[in-house]
């Protein structure tokens, strides 16, 4: 009885043993995935801005411009892309809508972000695009690879359309959460027209060649990444947009088109950890709780089994004694 | 002899679950129904209005 029962727990030990590094090394990378399906929006808000005026091409300092970033994932356009790309892939659809403080729009961009479920890593295929425009991503947008690592990796600028490095800056404290900090500066670049612009009667797309006035950018990007999930807890950008040159300005040299540092709002701030928190739990499941959990009942599981064993085979009555003294035998 | 089939059995049923756990992955989920925003919510997950 006690050597079938030592053998049973073997069986178990051996199950737990296998489970802990085949959870962590070929589950968890299989697993671990961006649901096509997700949807999440963010409102960032830049207080005390500075906004151009198009009706008078002024700039002139607004209490509030907000930005409502929705990201829509197309499990259709996924499906699609997947049979060519022979992967797990996510296609996101996203619209970055810029509101003035009279309720207006500023501008809008829209954006189509393909890449890889697993290792967000972009995928190039037919659709992928920022404000109608052909793109093809380099490195990351969004969001970081899930078990983030302290380096630099390359980011996308949707506004400049050039990826570049966005350096790891130290470990921060973030509502409770351990997070890595991210930083990338965008020097002056000069970039399109947003399509959607408040400028009645005037096509965007052809403002530049009919009145040699260019649009310029700079920013410096701030997030905080939790590392597990790689998702940005917080973010924000100092931005800087001016129009230069041209005939467009009445002979000034530039015009502050918007200046001011976006930030997310609180509520969506509270939001985001909240989620985060609980993904968090999905990832280190797979990645550390029951991989060391499962290795410690295995270990536990066979010190039982070795000790059942080992019982077993001790005697339980004691040897006999030789009592009759034998005879010996001459031949 | 019987040691090494226990182990092979606890081995064996390891793979299967992991195996069969990786291949069938999350369910994909429909794309939702809601808009690209060009409103502002008032709270998270609160759509006031669409176009």
């Amino acid at each position: 009885m006690r050597r079938k029962a030592s053998l049973v727990l073997l069986a178990f030990a051996v199950f737990f043993g296998a489970l802990s590094p085949l959870l962590r090394w070929y589950a968890f990378p299989r697993l671990a995935k961006i649901p096509p399906s997700q949807y999440q929006e963010a409102v960032l808000e830049a207080k005390n801005a500075t906004l151009i005026d198009y009706a008078t091409m002024q700039s002139k300092t607004v209490p509030k411009v907000t930005v409502v970033q929705t990201l829509k994932g197309n499990v259709e356009a996924a499906k699609e892309i997947e049979k060519s790309a022979g992967k797990d892939v996510v296609v996101w659809d996203t619209l970055s809508y810029v509101q003035g403080p009279d309720g207006k729009m500023v501008s809008q961009i829209p954006e189509r972000y393909i890449f890889d479920a697993h290792s967000q890593a972009p995928v190039h295929a037919t659709g992928e695009m920022v404000d109608g425009d052909p793109v093809q991503r380099k490195g990351i947008e969004f969001k970081w690879p899930f078990l983030t690592e302290k380096r630099d990796y390359e980011y996308f600028d949707f506004q400049a359309r050039t990826s570049a490095p966005i350096h790891y800056k130290g470990t921060q404290k973030f509502h409770g959460l351990d997070v890595y900090y991210f930083e990338q500066t965008v020097p002056w670049t000069k970039v399109p027209y947003p399509k959607k612009m408040p400028l009645p009667g005037i096509d965007s797309s052809t403002l530049e060649k009919t009145t040699g006035t260019s649009l310029w950018y700079t920013t410096t990007r701030k997030f905080w990444i939790d590392p597990v999930t790689g998702a940005p807890v917080n973010g924000e950008e100092v931005n800087q947009e001016e129009m230069r040159g041209g005939t467009l300005l009445g002979g000034r040299d530039k015009v502050t088109v918007f200046a001011g540092d976006v930030k997310m709002r609180d509520d969506y701030v509270n939001h985001t950890v909240d989620l985060v928190k609980k993904n968090r739990v999905l990832v280190l499941l797979l990645t550390s709780y029951l991989p060391w959990g499962f290795l410690g009942l295995a270990l536990v599981l066979l010190a039982l089994s070795l000790w059942l064993e080992a019982r077993s085979r001790r005697p339980s009555d004691p040897p006999p004694t030789v009592t009759e003294r034998l005879d010996p035998v001459i031949a | 002899m019987r040691a090494l089939i226990a182990a092979a059995i606890g081995l064996a049923a390891a793979l299967a679950i992991v195996l069969t756990v990786s291949a069938i992955g999350a369910p994909e989920g429909k794309t939702s129904p809601k808009p690209l925003l060009t409103t502002v919510p008032s709270a998270p997950g609160k759509i006031t209005q669409t176009k």
